[in-house]
């Protein structure tokens, strides 16, 4: 009777921080309703003004610069998943960091990757974290791979056609599944798989991991291949750059494997194995 | 597929989802555009008049890959070694969702020891193609003497920035590989309808470019031999054949070396799978 | 007789004769002699000067030996303004082809260029031929070191040494005599001063009165062309015991 009476004789301003009944179901839905989470701009068509507002591949002078490109990849193999992002941000063909963290640990076994909008994927993959964490809460134990990654896709359909830009995998080992790996992408695309590369420096990575990719690859193999094609891709493109972030996925939970800057790596490839020898002084002078 | 071509008349297909994903690329948003035909509600940004302006609006003013739209699904690959240079084309012709042939060569011989490969806007590219072939062909009567890979491909690039400057300009794009008649050094240049020229080791054109340059930055070396050549060419095309959403038909692969030009025999029929 | 066929360069005698193209041969045997020398390791260039006075600033006034081109040099025997006007245009048509194809003009492709010039001039009407005979000397990786030489027919020929100019029969025998196959450079301006000392007036030379030119290779492989100051032609004179005294001189 007493806690009774003193939740209804609380201050005005500790009863703010109860949820409501509505936010509880939110919460616990998975699925939000949109309109009590985001205010929608007051136009006629919304993704279309949004459009307008942020595509700077369409409209270079469009007012916001959205975070785009990328590079991030995830493969599975005998020993776990490797998973590995570069870290540069970039809005139109500026570089606005250098040291962005593109993996996401959603807890100690599951991980999800960014490529896309940067705002979208930090917040969205965030809430996928509670889901998850409530998921376990409630159930008594560890969500499966392709249940997060389903609601993290079921969300973005949500939002479709409202201007979500989300590439992202989801890595995780678990006891039904093993090691699984998802690709979730803002279209509403969900895809389980051996082997991605997403964003802008995607086909890059592609080349170089697929050209040496095998399900029984050493973890040092690996590693190296991971990490190899990260290179290759922040070598080319222009909007991936930075550190190499590596992970390795298995059955304990994720390991680290360091966050390196990209430019000793790349030096140390080309003078110690003579790789990319298109970079040479040689072919600076006249034709 | 190339520039003016690319608008409605592309084809609506799954791969353009995939490929769209390569935010911050031009390319993808061309790709998007189709996709939104395909639904058959193109949604034209405002006071835009057409399609064609749309286009010319886009290629014209687009601030970071002004030539983007140039991309083609037409594969072009050089590789240099120690004593050749090979010149790799693929063997489809395509008009809109058609191939036409599958057997077509992209590639014209210049002289001796210099190859020429193209792709680009249909027409323009064997029309210039024929035209660089005739004026080599006239220099070697005329003089008695072929000129050097290096001399035509500067050649190359001064027909083409007088052309891009015309009323209507070639829209092409080239490898150019040899080895000196002279020094017997093997040679390739890189050359884009902007008339940009650069000797490289290794070199792709179209969307070739964004899945075999990071496999040629690993696995290139300068001294390799013609048979080493044709595993890192192979290399290549495995992972064109797994990536690249459309058949190009396999591909026609030449070697130049210091006795002239040779037909390589390569391995069309192989069967690549994804991961 | 011949009144009727000698005043338009475009009209052949009747004994198959254009006049005014020999009249210009004839006015370049009057010129100083010019000689070249093809030797293994590069090309000597030597030229007599007719004008000489203690008033002529010696370093601004070359008569006779031109730069045409990175990889090209050339000695001039006959009318001074009329090589001027070729050798501009030979100039100019080396850099076009380097425009055009970030290369050097091959040797004997200029040598045709300036031919094709001058026999413009004994078909195309009512002018007068160039008064000019060139001799070239230039290198190109086809055919490394090479010797040319053309005269106003637009004729132009291969040579391992070569003359034109004032008693270039005398020279050519000369050369003829002492031209030695495989020679070095170095041996090829002996022989140049030994020949030009004979065939000129004096035989004792200096710097005012003849030009010297060479096209070479450096240790590590670069063509570089010369041409010589009067200290540098002294002492080859002097070395080769053709140098006028000058203390005699003085006195």
């Amino acid at each position: 009777m007493d806690t009774l009476v003193a939740q209804y004789s609380r201050p005005a301003y500790q009863q703010n921080e109860v949820f409501s009944e509505q936010e509880q179901q939110d919460l616990a839905d998975g699925v939000p309703s949109l309109s009590l989470k985001f205010a929608m701009p007051p136009v006629a068509h919304p993704s279309a003004w949004l459009r307008a507002a942020t595509d700077d591949r369409s409209n270079p002078t469009c007012p916001i610069k959205i975070a785009h490109g990328t590079t991030t990849l995830a493969f599975r193999f005998d020993h776990g998943i490797i998973v590995a992002t570069d870290s540069r941000a970039t809005a139109g063909n500026w570089i606005a960091s250098q040291t962005v963290k593109k993996v996401i640990e959603i807890n100690s076994d599951l991980l999800g990757t960014m490529a896309g909008g940067a705002a979208d994927c930090q917040y969205w993959l965030a809430w996928l974290g509670m889901q998850c964490r409530l998921h376990e809460l409630r159930h008594k134990r560890r969500i499966s791979v392709a249940a997060a990654s389903k609601i993290l896709a079921n969300l973005v359909y949500q939002y479709k056609g409202m201007g979500l830009s989300m590439g992202t995998m989801c890595a995780g080992v678990t006891e039904e599944e093993g090691a699984a790996l998802y690709y979730i992408d803002s279209d509403g695309t969900r895809l389980q798989g051996n082997l991605f590369c997403v964003g802008s420096g995607q086909t890059f990575a592609y080349g170089v991991l697929d050209a040496e990719y095998r399900q029984d690859l050493t973890v040092e193999e690996a590693l190296e291949l991971g990490s190899r094609s990260i290179l290759a891709a922040t070598h080319r493109d222009a909007y991936s750059g930075g550190f190499i972030n590596l992970y390795h996925v298995k059955k304990e939970g994720w390991v680290k494997h360091g966050f390196t800057d990209t430019n000793p790596v790349f030096w140390k490839t080309k003078l110690e194995k003579g790789e990319f020898s298109n970079v040479t002084s040689d072919f600076s002078g006249r034709a | 597929m190339s520039k003016g071509l690319w608008a409605p008349r592309q084809p609506p297909s799954a791969w353009c989802w995939n490929l769209a994903w390569q935010a911050g690329h031009a390319r993808a948003f061309r790709l998007k555009l189709q996709v939104r035909v395909a639904s058959g509600q193109p949604e034209l940004p405002p006071k835009q008049a057409s399609w064609t302006e749309l286009a010319k609006s886009i290629n014209n003013h687009h601030p970071i890959f002004p030539h983007a739209f140039n991309a083609t699904m037409e594969v072009l690959l050089g590789i240099t070694g120690k004593d050749f240079t090979l010149i790799a084309a693929s063997k489809a012709a395509m008009r809109g969702v058609t191939i036409l042939k599958a057997s077509d060569d992209k590639t014209r011989q210049l002289n001796k020891h210099t190859l020429m490969a193209f792709n680009g806007e249909a027409g323009d590219t064997v029309q210039f193609a024929e035209y660089i072939q005739a004026n080599a062909q006239l220099y070697s009567m005329r003089n008695d003497t072929d000129l050097s890979p290096s001399a035509l491909a500067n050649f190359v690039r001064g027909e083409l920035a007088s052309s891009l400057r015309s009323r209507k300009p070639y829209n092409v794009n080239l490898l150019l590989g040899g080895v000196d008649p002279i020094t017997h050094k093997p040679s390739l240049y890189w050359l884009d309808y902007l008339a940009a020229l650069a000797p490289v080791p290794y070199a792709a054109h179209g969307y070739a470019q964004y899945y075999c340059l990071s496999i040629l930055d690993k696995h290139h070396h300068p001294d390799i031999t013609l048979v080493q050549g044709m595993k890192l060419l192979n290399l290549c095309t495995d992972e064109l054949k797994r990536r690249l959403p459309i058949d190009f038909k396999g591909m026609i692969v030449k070697a130049v070396t210091k006795d002239g030009i040779v037909d390589m025999e390569i391995d069309n029929d192989k069967v690549v799978k994804c991961a | 007789m011949s009144r009727r066929y000698d005043s338009r360069t475009t009209i052949f005698s009747p004994d198959g004769r254009l006049y005014q193209v020999e009249y210009a041969l004839e006015a370049i045997s009057h010129a100083g002699t010019a000689i070249g020398i093809l030797a293994k390791d590069g090309i000597v260039l030597a030229a007599e000067r007719k004008v000489t006075s203690k008033l002529l600033e010696q370093d601004t006034s070359a008569e006779k030996l031109y730069i045409l081109n990175d990889n090209m040099i050339c000695a001039v025997a006959g009318m001074t303004a009329d090589a001027n006007i070729l050798i501009n245009y030979a100039r100019q048509a080396a850099q076009r082809y380097l425009l055009t194809y970030n290369e050097d003009i091959p040797c004997e492709q200029l040598v045709r260029r300036l031919c094709d010039l001058k026999q413009g001039y004994t078909q195309h009407g009512g002018l007068r031929p160039f008064g000019v005979s060139f001799i070239y000397a230039g290198w190109d990786p086809q055919r490394q070191f090479q010797l040319y030489l053309s005269n106003p027919s637009g004729n132009y020929g291969g040579w391992k040494a070569t003359s034109s100019g004032a008693n270039h029969a005398s020279a050519q025998s000369l050369l003829k005599q002492d031209f030695k196959e495989d020679c070095t450079l170095k041996e090829a301006c002996g022989t140049a001063v030994k020949v030009l000392s004979k065939t000129m007036d004096s035989t004792k030379l200096s710097s005012e009165k003849i030009e010297f030119a060479t096209v070479g290779q450096t240790e590590d492989g670069k063509i570089y062309h010369k041409l010589w100051s009067a200290e540098e032609i002294t002492a080859l004179l002097k070395e080769h015991d053709l140098a006028k005294d000058e203390t005699a001189e003085d006195k």
